[in-house]
């Protein structure tokens, strides 16, 4: 059962291939991000299932029934701009009643939707203001509200928080996550912050120059990302780069220079003996242990409630670690060692 | 600071230069004799009552009226529909109309007024309202075009795409978002295009005939017969008129801004 099924759609603009050859299937209520750089296509992925872009090639299917040559007003769908694109010559009410004037919906049925609306994004009392006088975390909540109130069978957004401060995205990321968890509704969300998308998403989809790299839940791209490219995007990382020494099923060993051991670790698909690649070494997972690896501390940062800390090897290899900040070691002789389960040894990305 | 006094001196200098001859022009109305002298010597209301008593006057001043009002209305009708083409169209597509659409503006007038008179009078429509209607929209029109074209770019075009994600067709989001929203382009576009075809002369000098004449043509055929203040007071309600045009249009717009 899917609720959006991308079929090979692929997007190229002029000469320019924006969105390759793609498979995506979306499940019935579930929110999934995608999660990429600007330029990965993960906007025109969003757009082609709005309609408001043409796929050059492949299909989109809503609910088994193939929508891609329908106009975005057939599609039934909510979309959240990046500027949330609010008519600034109607009111709040009236920005939010649209979607209902245009299904003709009576003045009754709209009046009660709306105001179930406004409470639901907690802007009850602001009816009746001119959407220019809102902040901009109150617009976005309009925004919201305007696509949930036609009741679309997707919610889509484009960076919805990108215009808001750190502390207020950090509430929206929430109560976002919250009406979906009360109702869960199908929503493809599109972001290039790692954080935003761990915090809402139950899968996000990591895409790089066009591609999705890998999909997954947020815990499974953290702990077992398929390449360097997802490692360095979701979360802090230490790559250590050499070459596969051994590979016993899914566990492989990298001769890195300048170690004078190999690092153990979990192998992602494609690891093959002597290929090059890289051992992520996430630096939470950095512990000081007897009998571990020498060396010494070149930087300390204070986080607040954790530190930072650089370590760097006698090989020269430098590496980054996170402690409690009541934890960390006075003195500039460190020894250190990691937990081999935590750690992955992973194809480079490729071009 | 010296600087600035001399910057205050020079423009109060260049504004009474460009109003002082209007000004002149309305204490002249309201003289008693039978020539214009300045500032006048008795005042009465004398030539206003020579003015609205005459059926050729009171004639051109509807006329005028008239003509001003359809011109406008034409102009704001086609004027935005080749604002809204001009926007759609490609860049290069675009440049070509715009200069089309301007061409009019820049164009002499004599030589228009030449060339439209030999096709006027091919159809035999000299000296008739459509041929001043259809002259002076040629004039207007590029206002409208040009104000509703800047209304339209800063337009943001997500909100098009927003409409049509709430399930609008295209003449549903035209209607309800794009029309309020160039409105001030389009209105003010419109006054502009009254103000160009209400004090319109070297067309309607060609066009006019012996019945339709307007404000300004009488204007001119009188003084050159004879030069009483009722010239001036045909020119003082010129003024008030376009005045009170282009104060509705700035109302209209303040309204529009809350």
């Amino acid at each position: 059962m899917t609720a959006v099924r991308f079929a090979g759609i692929a997007k190229s603009f002029g000469n320019v291939a924006a969105l390759r050859p793609t498979d995506l299937d979306v499940a019935p209520g579930e929110f999934l991000t995608l999660l990429g750089p600007s330029g990965s296509g993960k906007t025109t992925l969003l757009n082609i299932c709005a309609g408001y872009v043409a796929p050059s090639a492949g299909r989109l299917l809503l609910d088994g029934r193939d929508v891609t040559g329908l106009p975005p007003r057939r599609r039934n769908m909510g979309m959240v701009f990046q500027n949330y694109a609010l008519f600034p010559h109607m009111s709040v009410f009236e920005n939010i009643a649209y979607g209902l004037r245009v299904r003709g919906l009576d003045r009754a049925d709209i009046a009660s939707k709306v105001a179930h609306a406004l409470n639901v994004v907690q802007l009850g009392e602001y009816g009746q203001r001119s959407v220019r006088e809102l902040s901009g975390g109150q617009q976005q909540r309009v925004a919201l509200a305007r696509a949930m109130v036609i009741e679309p069978d997707i919610l889509l957004m484009d960076e919805p928080l990108g215009a808001l401060d750190r502390q207020l995205r950090k509430d929206v990321q929430l109560e976002i996550r919250r009406l979906h968890v009360a109702q869960p509704r199908t929503t493809l969300y599109v972001t290039h912050d790692q954080e935003e998308a761990l915090v809402m998403s139950d899968r996000i989809a990591v895409m790089r120059a066009g591609r999705i790299v890998q999909i997954g839940t947020g815990r499974e791209l953290y702990e077992r990302p398929a390449d360097t490219f997802v490692a360095k995007f979701l979360g802090e990382s230490n790559l250590l780069r050499g070459e596969v020494a051994a590979v016993h099923g899914d566990r492989a060993q990298l001769a890195v220079p300048g170690l004078d051991r190999p690092i153990e670790g979990r192998a992602a698909l494609g690891i093959r003996i002597g290929a090059p690649a890289a051992a992520l070494i996430r630096p939470e997972t950095i512990q000081p242990r007897t009998s571990g690896l020498l060396g010494r501390v070149v930087e300390r940062v204070y986080l607040g409630e954790l530190a930072a800390i650089r370590v760097r090897l006698a090989g020269g290899h430098e590496l980054w670690c996170r402690r409690l900040s009541g934890e960390v070691p006075e003195g500039d002789a460190a020894e250190i060692g990691w937990d081999p389960t935590a750690v992955s040894i992973l194809p480079e990305a490729t071009q | 600071m010296r600087g600035r006094i001399a910057l205050n001196v020079f423009a109060a200098v260049v504004a009474m230069v460009l109003i002082l001859p209007l000004l002149a022009v309305v204490p002249a109305a309201f003289s008693d004799k039978s020539f214009i002298r300045l500032p006048p010597e008795t005042w009465s209301l004398r030539w206003w009552h020579v003015f609205f008593n005459d059926p050729s006057w009171r004639r051109a001043l509807l006329t005028s009226l008239n003509v001003a009002a359809l011109s406008a209305i034409v102009s704001i009708l086609a004027g935005t529909a080749a604002a809204l083409g001009i926007a759609r169209s490609g860049p290069a597509l675009r440049t070509v109309l715009t200069g089309l659409f301007v061409g009019p503006v820049v164009a002499p007038v004599i030589v228009l007024a030449v060339a439209l008179y030999a096709i006027a009078r091919s159809f035999g429509l000299v000296g008739t309202t459509t041929a001043l209607v259809i002259a002076h929209t040629m004039l207007a029109l590029p206002y409208v075009a040009l104000n509703v074209g800047v209304s339209l770019a800063a337009l943001d075009p997500r909100l098009d795409l927003a409409a049509a994600g709430l399930g609008a067709g295209p003449w549903r989001i035209f209607r309800t978002v794009t029309l309020p929203l160039i409105a001030p382009g389009i209105i003010g576009g419109g006054v502009f295009a009254f103000i160009t075809s209400f004090d319109e002369v070297v067309l309607s000098i060609f066009l006019a005939g012996p019945t339709v004449k307007t404000l300004p043509v009488r204007i001119w055929e009188e003084i050159r017969v004879e030069y009483t203040p009722v010239v001036a007071v045909a020119a003082t309600l010129m003024v008030a008129l376009a005045l009170l045009a282009a104060l509705c249009g700035r109302l209209f717009l303040r309204r529009g801004d809350r």
